[in-house]
């Protein structure tokens, strides 16, 4: 018979859960992961050196296939031809959301979940951040502070293995780095150019990515091959399944559990203590029960809400763990969509070799230094600059030899700036169950109510005039300023839906990412969230999730759950 | 009576009178389609020939191969058949139609028989009339969207597009004439040109 008692549960094997597999088993724990999707197998299921000649599509993706079954998911820039099997099929994943109020859910379910997909950047957050709701009376104050987080951004860049630049700056702390990518001939120009003009405050760096540079923790460097969204058989870059779950395998007490869709969590009202998980077998739809002492929650922001909503008792009528009433509320994601770009004249004689998986990035400038008057906290760039390549061609009228030799050389520079900007937390933007509808596995869906309030759009507006006014001080020629009308998720930086805060009363986590309610349940995923910062946000919910581990057993031991 | 049930009949070796009338409309379909090339799902020898004719007179054979050997045309079919919505087939298939129309007006012969002087005579006129509409598009108020608009309503643009699109992701395209490599194993963000590939930019 298989056995359906262990230490630990973790839900979701993605960018957290896999970092509570590996603390977990680490520390002594037999710990079952929950993973929804199928296994990944690397050596059969990466897909990253595939060329554009074997894509049926050319790279162009299966567009009546994709419409069918993947509308929203094919939204994303990381879903392409070789790898939408990493994305959900919308068709049985539906959920709702308010007319005129659209909110794009990128998902991916197997092992390894989003963090097979995700963009790689890490940025520590500062106190700048931490204490931004308190100073300025916005939702809850955070229940931590920097010092608190330092030790295990420590601790799990060690891990990771992140490359980048330290800079000293107080608004970004500087990570553990390996040694950085290099910027590209025209990057160069343009950071020499904001230092002149803008001085320390505007610094271009090089993107902090977690891709090796050199060989790490028996992870090899990168190859720069380029889309590592694909998968990278090397492991260079960080995923649940490169790093941490095989970390976990190693000590020989995880059991990983694939297609094992949670319906929700077994509440015991005399005890006060979650007693397992409810299952349901996603390709026999049996339903089949797990039990354990301790629960950690890493299902990602949405369903992580979703599945303590289905969970509702008696006792939590709107929601497991929800005395507050904020579960399932202050859902945030970083405004994009705001930005310029413009050719760069100059080093036309020279290109680059290879596929850097990496861009630059200038820091948060506004409200740093001085107050902005138009809008509350601030946003990062992120930018490249490249060659324009043969595509370029389509416009022009040039035909035959003399046209295939020109076109085959790279075009001009271009360099583009995108602001990823801070979201404010909102009582308003939330999400609840949707009782009309369910999913292919009969389980409620989400009704997701989601908008960008006057603080964001005026963020998004700034962005497109500062990267303009940024380009033109490089002496970009043609500058196209843009203010993009991306709907919130399509950073697919959701989080808020569990938000940790001090008082039980207006927050559903403490300050241990343990409920207030239920001494055993923990939610490390993006959910915790209390504040959204304008960086990426996956190595703070990775520091968050050992910090919240090691506190768990710490508690365990002491018979504190 | 589909295609696949036609050629089971055509393996079976049944007698021609045995064919009903629309298998044997099929049946001439079929074979101008084998004529050219079996791969090809929607254009007919025609328009195959047209399709290779102008993608090879935009990318032609060098010192490299051209659109032709790079098989430009099979990946047109593809895209036309099977990517394209139901409008933008016909828009596409209406456009290589108008290419002999204008040929005709022209020369008397359709584009395909037409001298090389000729079909190029043929390109230049459909690149000024590209180059009007961009130029319209681009003067037209776009609101906030930072990239010129394509002029995608133009058949000669589409059709660049496409035969670039299949040239460059071939792997003719990609190897031999970009010198591109999928695996580079390192990075080096500021190179001169000229010693990427031996006379890659000479």
């Amino acid at each position: 018979m298989a056995v359906t008692k262990y230490d630990a549960i973790v839900i979701g094997s993605g960018m957290t859960g896999g970092w509570a597999a590996k603390e977990l088993t680490e520390k002594g724990l037999r710990t079952l992961v929950l993973e929804a999707g199928r296994p990944i197998v690397p050596e059969k299921d990466y897909v990253e050196h595939i060329p554009s000649w074997d894509m049926p599509f050319r790279g162009m993706r299966d567009r009546k296939k994709l419409q069918a079954e993947q509308p929203i998911q094919s939204l994303c820039y990381a879903c392409e031809e070789p790898n939408s099997q990493f994305f959900v099929k919308d068709t049985e994943h539906p959920y709702s959301t308010d007319s005129g109020k659209p909110f794009r859910w990128i998902r991916g379910r197997q092992v390894g979940g989003r963090s097979i997909l995700w963009g790689r950047q890490c940025y520590r957050w500062s106190d700048l951040d931490f204490t931004a709701n308190l100073r300025e009376g916005i939702a809850v104050d955070w229940p931590i502070r920097y010092a608190d987080l330092a030790p295990w951004y420590d601790y799990v860049e060690d891990f990771i293995g992140i490359s980048g630049e330290p800079l000293g700056l107080s608004q970004l702390p500087d990570s553990r780095f390996l040694p950085s990518m290099q910027m590209n001939c025209a990057e160069q120009v343009v950071k020499k150019a904001m230092a002149k003009n803008f001085g320390p405050e505007r610094t271009l760096t090089i993107g902090r990515v977690a891709v090796l540079t050199q060989a790490h923790r028996g992870r090899a460097a990168c190859h720069y091959c380029g889309p590592c969204h694909r998968g990278c058989i090397t492991r260079s870059y960080f995923s649940s399944v490169n790093a941490t779950l095989p970390a976990a395998e190693l000590t020989g007490r995880l059991t990983v559990r694939p297609f094992s869709t949670v319906h929700s969590l077994i509440f015991d009202s005399g005890l006060r203590t979650i007693t397992g998980v409810r299952v349901i077998d996603s390709q026999t739809r049996t339903t089949m029960e797990f039990h354990a002492p301790l629960v950690f929650l890493c299902a990602s922001t949405i369903e992580s809400a979703r599945i303590l909503l289905n969970s509702a008792t008696s006792e939590f009528p709107t929601g497991l763990a929800n005395s507050s009433g904020e579960l399932g509320h202050n859902l945030m994601d970083h405004i994009k969509g705001g930005g310029a770009r413009g050719i760069l004249p100059g080093n036309e004689d020279k290109t680059t070799f290879g596929n850097r998986p990496n861009i630059v990035y200038m820091p948060r400038f506004r409200n740093v230094q001085q107050k902005h008057p138009g809008f509350l906290r601030g946003y990062g760039f992120q930018g490249e600059a490249d060659r324009e390549g043969w595509d370029r061609g389509a416009f022009q009228t040039a035909f035959g030899a003399d046209f295939k030799r020109a076109i085959s050389r790279p075009g001009p520079w271009q360099f583009t700036f995108a602001g990823y900007g801070e979201c404010l937390p909102n009582h308003d933007n939330f999400v609840e169950i949707d009782k009309s509808q369910t999913d292919a596995w009969g389980i409620p869906t989400v009704r997701i109510h989601c908008a960008f309030g006057e603080n964001e759009f005026a963020i998004r507006k700034d962005m497109s005039i500062a990267a303009a006014e940024m380009l033109s001080a490089a002496g970009a020629i043609s500058i196209q300023p843009f203010t993009d009308t991306d709907p919130p998720g399509f950073s697919v930086h959701e989080m808020g839906t569990a938000r940790m805060g001090r008082d039980p009363k207006t927050s559903v986590l403490n300050s241990w990412n343990q409920s207030h309610d239920i001494k055993n349940l923990f939610v490390t995923d993006g959910a915790c969230m209390t504040s959204s910062s304008c960086v990426n946000p996956s190595l703070t919910y990775m520091a968050l999730t050992a910090r919240a581990c090691n506190y768990a057993v710490e508690q365990m031991k002491r018979g504190e759950l | 009576m589909d295609r696949r049930e036609v050629i089971k009949l055509l393996a079976l070796g049944s007698a021609l009178p045995a064919l009903p009338p629309d298998a044997f409309a099929l049946f001439v379909g079929l074979h101008q389609s084998l004529a050219s090339t079996p791969r090809l799902k929607i254009l007919n020898a025609h328009q195959d020939a047209t399709v290779t004719a102008m993608a090879e007179l935009i990318l032609p054979q060098t010192d490299t191969p051209g659109a032709k050997t790079a098989r430009v045309n099979e990946f047109i079919d593809l895209i036309v058949a099977d990517w394209y919505s139901e409008d933008e087939r016909s828009f596409f298939l209406s456009g290589l139609a108008n290419l002999d129309a204008r040929s005709q007006s022209l020369f008397s012969k359709n584009f395909v028989d037409t001298s090389a002087t000729q079909q190029s005579d043929i390109l230049r006129a459909l690149g000024d009339e590209m180059a009007e509409e961009s130029t319209a598009l681009r003067t037209a108020p776009r609101g906030d969207r930072g990239t010129d608009p394509e002029p995608d309503g133009n058949f000669y643009f589409i059709f660049r597009s496409l035969a670039l699109t299949g040239y460059f992701t071939s792997e003719i395209g990609f190897r031999q004439q970009l010198h591109e490599e999928t695996i580079p194993g390192h990075f080096d963000g500021c190179v001169p040109l000229a010693t990427l590939a031996p006379g890659k930019y000479s």
